[in-house]
């Protein structure tokens, strides 16, 4: 199965400011190089919230996000600005 | 407006503070981040009942079904062994969603304020008091529960614990399919709506991982949690391995004719309390923001609620640093999780989890068919069930 057809599953509320950001692209560039591709923030996410274009850049899709933390913790240049979305917006489970 | 206590998170281990404080006669604040309590989190969904039932009252427990057995698999290249283990009484599938409102709500009756959709962002002193900071404006209150989930964005802001690293954190993942009652009682083999199944598997392909299968009323959860650290050296996706655990298991011949309801994720933590500060000040830490889950007994709520429990006293009574951490020890559940860390640590290593899975299989078949042979490692044995002692002993 698609990893959009599972995302489709979910009750999301979007904040129209990102709660993720890169904070240094070049720093992407730089895991790229000495980590190879897909990186670990792509590798771990499980809504595909990162993809790596133009073999320069990490772009950054936050309306997927399922708000695990897993990108964080694997960026090993704590490279991601990981906020939760505000006012209760963002995806809302309801099994969980 | 000023607080007694002010918590932060309405999960399990938040709401057995604020109902533990709120019941003392202390005026709490309950703030949330989504939209209701539970919306934003994710589980196993099993629970020990007589665990919860010590904070809070279960007569009116919304449960899903009841465990009448826990299924232990073990999947290696070749084959599977399964062991299944009867279970009598205690172990209850939960829908996360439910439970957590039911138990926000029980805080709320005690006098608990619950705000919802407000994510606090931090927490600065102010004299002898706190300043919560949250997204919608500041509150004030003189204690401070913590229970902020696995990603304890303001214990770790200010330094009480450790940030997270990918070497102690599992990824997971999971997938719930609804299907009508008859359905999973026919395809499971259950007598009644009320009955209800666990699985664990262990397996070794593409990686080393740990599943889980539960069962709602009407849905099935399946779901896999692998070491970050196996992710990140592999290169592959947790949807991957989930992929490869329902095509080895056929679960989707198990749900077929049902839908995808959801997809969640969730970091589950290896490390925390007691080597992560579990206090600062008059601030208390609680639950998963401590690392208290116990991946041997795949039990994380039970200790959120005891914890919370605690920290909600310690909120009450204006505890030291030291007594709470020391209220913390004292009980068998926290005390548990602790031992078993070191053990799971070792098994949750790439080469142990693939000897072990490797192990069961090979001595099972063999018996099988008919001959015992078994491919003793006996340092590794030994070590292990070194480690196991101080569990058991527990």
């Amino acid at each position: 199965m698609r990893i959009e057809e599972r995302l489709y599953t979910l009750r999301y509320k979007r904040d129209e400011k990102p709660h993720l950001a890169i904070i240094e692209p070049n720093k992407c560039q730089k895991c790229a190089e000495i980590n190879g591709v897909p990186e670990p923030c792509i590798v771990v996410c499980p809504a595909n919230v990162y993809s790596w274009v133009d073999n320069n850049r990490i772009v950054v899709s936050y309306e997927n996000c399922v708000e695990c933390g897993a990108c964080r913790i694997a960026c090993p240049f704590d490279n991601i600005s990981w906020k939760y979305p505000r006012y209760g917006l963002g995806v809302a489970f309801r099994y969980g | 407006m000023e607080f007694d206590v002010i918590v932060i998170g309405a999960g399990p281990a938040g709401s057995a503070a604020a109902l533990t404080a709120a019941k003392g006669g202390a005026k709490v604040l309950l703030l949330e981040k989504g939209p209701e309590p539970g919306s934003k989190n994710v589980s196993g969904a099993m629970i020990r009942t007589e665990e919860i039932a010590k904070v809070f009252d279960t007569s009116s427990m919304p449960f899903e079904r009841k465990v009448k057995n826990v299924d232990l698999i073990f999947m290696d290249s070749t084959g599977k062994v399964r062991i299944s283990v009867d279970i009598s009484s205690g172990l209850i599938n939960v829908g996360r969603l439910k439970l957590d409102k039911w138990m926000a709500q029980q805080a709320e009756k005690a006098g608990a304020v619950l705000v919802t959709k407000t994510t606090a962002l931090g927490v600065e002193k102010d004299g002898e008091k706190y300043k919560v900071v949250t997204d919608r404006g500041s509150i004030s209150g003189s204690k401070v529960v913590l229970a902020e989930g696995v990603n304890a964005l303001i214990s770790m802001g200010m330094k009480i614990r450790p940030d997270l690293e990918p070497e102690h954190s599992v990824q997971a993942v999971k997938e719930v399919y609804n299907l009508n009652k008859d359905e999973i009682n026919k395809r499971l083999g259950f007598k009644s709506d009320e009955e209800g199944s666990s699985w664990r598997i262990f397996g070794t392909n593409p990686v080393p991982y740990a599943g889980f299968l539960y069962t709602y009323k009407d849905a099935i959860a399946i779901g896999v949690g692998i070491p970050m650290s196996i992710l990140v050296k592999k290169k592959i996706s947790p949807y991957t391995v989930l992929d490869e655990l329902k095509e080895r298991l056929g679960i989707n011949e198990l749900v077929k004719g049902g839908s995808l309801r959801e997809y969640s994720a969730k970091v589950i933590p290896e490390q925390g309390f007691p080597s992560y500060r579990a206090c600062s000040g008059k601030i208390y830490l609680a639950g998963d923001s401590i690392g208290l889950i116990n991946a041997l007994t795949f039990n994380g709520i039970g200790p959120a609620v005891i914890s919370g429990s605690i920290a909600g006293k310690a909120a009450l009574e204006g505890y030291e640093c030291f007594k709470y951490e020391e209220e913390l020890m004292k009980d068998k559940e926290i005390k548990g999780v602790v031992k078993a860390r070191p053990l799971i640590q070792e098994l949750t290593k790439e080469e142990n989890l693939n000897y072990y899975v490797n192990f069961l299989g090979d001595a099972l078949h063999s018996w099988a068919y008919g001959s015992l042979s078994l491919n003793l490692d006996m340092p590794r044995l030994i070590k292990h069930l070194m480690l196991g002692m101080g569990v058991l002993k527990a």
